[in-house]
């Protein structure tokens, strides 16, 4: 039978992490341009942004952990494969 | 003629499709940052070559759905159909593929090779040896719902990127910042590309290799199958690549990279999420979807539905129509060895005749253009001149109404 279920999982999974990622991107880009413009403070904004970017990378690489089973057991100690 | 030789026929064949995807599909991936300059279109083009690689390598769930979904299994011989009828099925594909590709015509390469399969096996085997029930679940709705996700996304996320750069004070948000992601986010689409489309390779020939007594059903895929169908995607995705950098600035749409950021993460989380639960979705369908949805979520997009009509159309036709050129072949080979020699020839002569035909055509036609290009086209972002000059039109309308309203009630 059709297994909605999953088309669930397929929107809800996407929706937020792409939103998680392209925030996190922006917030960086945001940083990166109040520390072109504002002088003070600036490797602090700088720091920030580079946070904000690693954080987005970090959720990517979760994702990809998430999918693979070899690495997911090897990281989480389980595999969400069928 | 020897069970063995057709194996190697369907597996070379397949291996054939494999490549043509990727050649396909390179420009799907990369030719935004390669439009924005953020990188060299050497690099994007090795870059998406080896992210196809290794995309290839990070699951099995869709080779699954197409070697123990799709094509019922008959309790005494294991599978429904011969490798015979996989060849003619995918001997559909290819030509449909090629066909729509020297047209220019909006197609799905995945698409077509569930319809000339499909199609092959209900003239080789009779309706009961599809299971439709499964082609519905995984196949058909993943078709419609999958873009429309990615597209709901990508509009999300595109008002979001620019809600959260835009700066108070008039100061310039630089956006372009979002170019050197764009770097991150296309490779994360050749990935998932990889995962995806390779795939369904994949599904093929283990299909194959069960339907030929030469695999227990229901037995992983092999690391050789695996192996081959990465590298065959790999080598059609990076000499796809050359073509595109010939064309490169013929037709492109106009794609900011706040937007071309947030339209590729959309695509890729969507394949991803997708492939890890066994859809067997067309990456190019997802990639318009989001394309069009990222367009809607800039200042001043509005859909131009004419045309994304005409692409959907070319969408619905792609299935039925590589069903119909793959239950020819398949009624072809039932007429046994000289049946498939008919089907080799014929087949290997029209992907001939194609590809000379392709070569008269001047660069910069249509067939150059990839399919994320159309797609962007039926989105029309207004500028800001167009933008005003309309809410001025609306006003002035509006006040003409009201103005009329009271003349009729007095």
């Amino acid at each position: 039978m059709i297994d909605w279920v999953a088309f669930g999982i397929v929107a809800i999974v996407t929706w937020i992490s792409a939103m998680l990622i392209v925030a996190a991107y922006a917030f960086g880009v945001r940083l990166l341009a109040v520390a072109k413009d504002e002088g003070k403070n600036t490797s602090l904004s700088k720091t920030g942004a580079y946070a904000c970017f690693t954080v987005a990378g970090l959720i990517v690489a979760f994702g990809v952990v998430l999918i693979v089973p070899q690495l997911s057991e090897a990281v989480l100690g389980f595999s969400s494969s069928h | 003629m020897d069970l063995t030789l057709i194996v190697v026929l369907v597996i070379a064949l397949a291996l054939f499709f494999d490549f043509t995807n990727g050649f396909h599909d390179t420009a799907n991936a990369m030719a935004t940052p390669i439009a924005t300059g953020a990188i060299t279109p050497k690099k994007a083009v090795a870059l998406a070559a080896i992210l196809n690689l290794v995309g290839a390598f990070l699951s099995t769930e869709v080779a699954k759905t197409i070697s123990g979904g799709i094509i019922n299994e008959d309790p005494s011989t294991g599978v429904a159909i011969g490798p015979a009828m996989i060849f003619a099925g995918l001997m559909g594909a290819v030509i449909w593929n090629l066909l729509t590709w020297l047209l220019g015509l909006p197609s799905s390469s995945s698409h077509a090779l569930f319809g000339g399969l499909v199609g092959a096996a209900i003239i080789g085997a009779g309706v009961a040896s599809v299971n439709y029930s499964v082609l519905l679940s995984k196949v058909l709705l993943p078709a419609i719902c999958a873009p429309v996700i990615a597209g709901v996304s990508a509009y999300l996320c595109t008002k979001l990127a620019y809600a959260i750069t835009k700066r108070q004070n008039g100061a310039s948000p630089k956006r372009g910042g979002f170019r050197y992601g764009q770097i991150f986010s296309s490779s994360l689409v050749a990935l998932s590309h990889g995962t995806n489309d390779a795939q369904k390779t994949m599904g093929i020939i283990t299909l194959t290799l069960v339907a030929s007594g030469l695999q227990d059903s229901g037995s992983p895929v092999h690391l050789w199958v695996v192996a081959a169908c990465a590298l065959a995607i790999a080598l059609g995705t990076y000499t796809g690549g050359w073509r595109i950098i010939q064309t490169m600035g013929s037709g492109l749409t106009d794609v900011k990279p706040a937007q071309g950021f947030a339209a590729e993460v959309s695509t890729a989380s969507a394949i991803l999420a997708s492939s890890h639960l066994g859809f067997a979705l067309s990456t190019t369908q997802v990639a318009s979807g989001s394309v069009i949805g990222s367009g809607m979520g800039r200042k001043g997009g509005e859909v131009r539905w004419g045309t994304a009509g005409r692409i959907a159309l070319g969408w619905l036709f792609t299935l039925p129509a590589a069903a119909i050129v793959g239950g020819i072949a398949a009624w072809i080979v039932h007429f046994g060895t000289p049946g498939l020699i008919i089907v080799t020839v014929l087949g290997v002569g029209a992907m001939l005749t194609i590809w000379f035909a392709s070569r008269k055509q001047p660069h910069g036609a249509e067939t150059t253009m990839s399919d994320i290009d159309n797609s962007g086209a039926a989105v029309n972002i207004l500028t800001k001149k167009q933008r005003r000059a309309k809410a001025k039109a609306d006003a002035t309308q509006a006040k003409l109404a009201a103005a009329n309203k009271e003349a009729d009630n007095s």
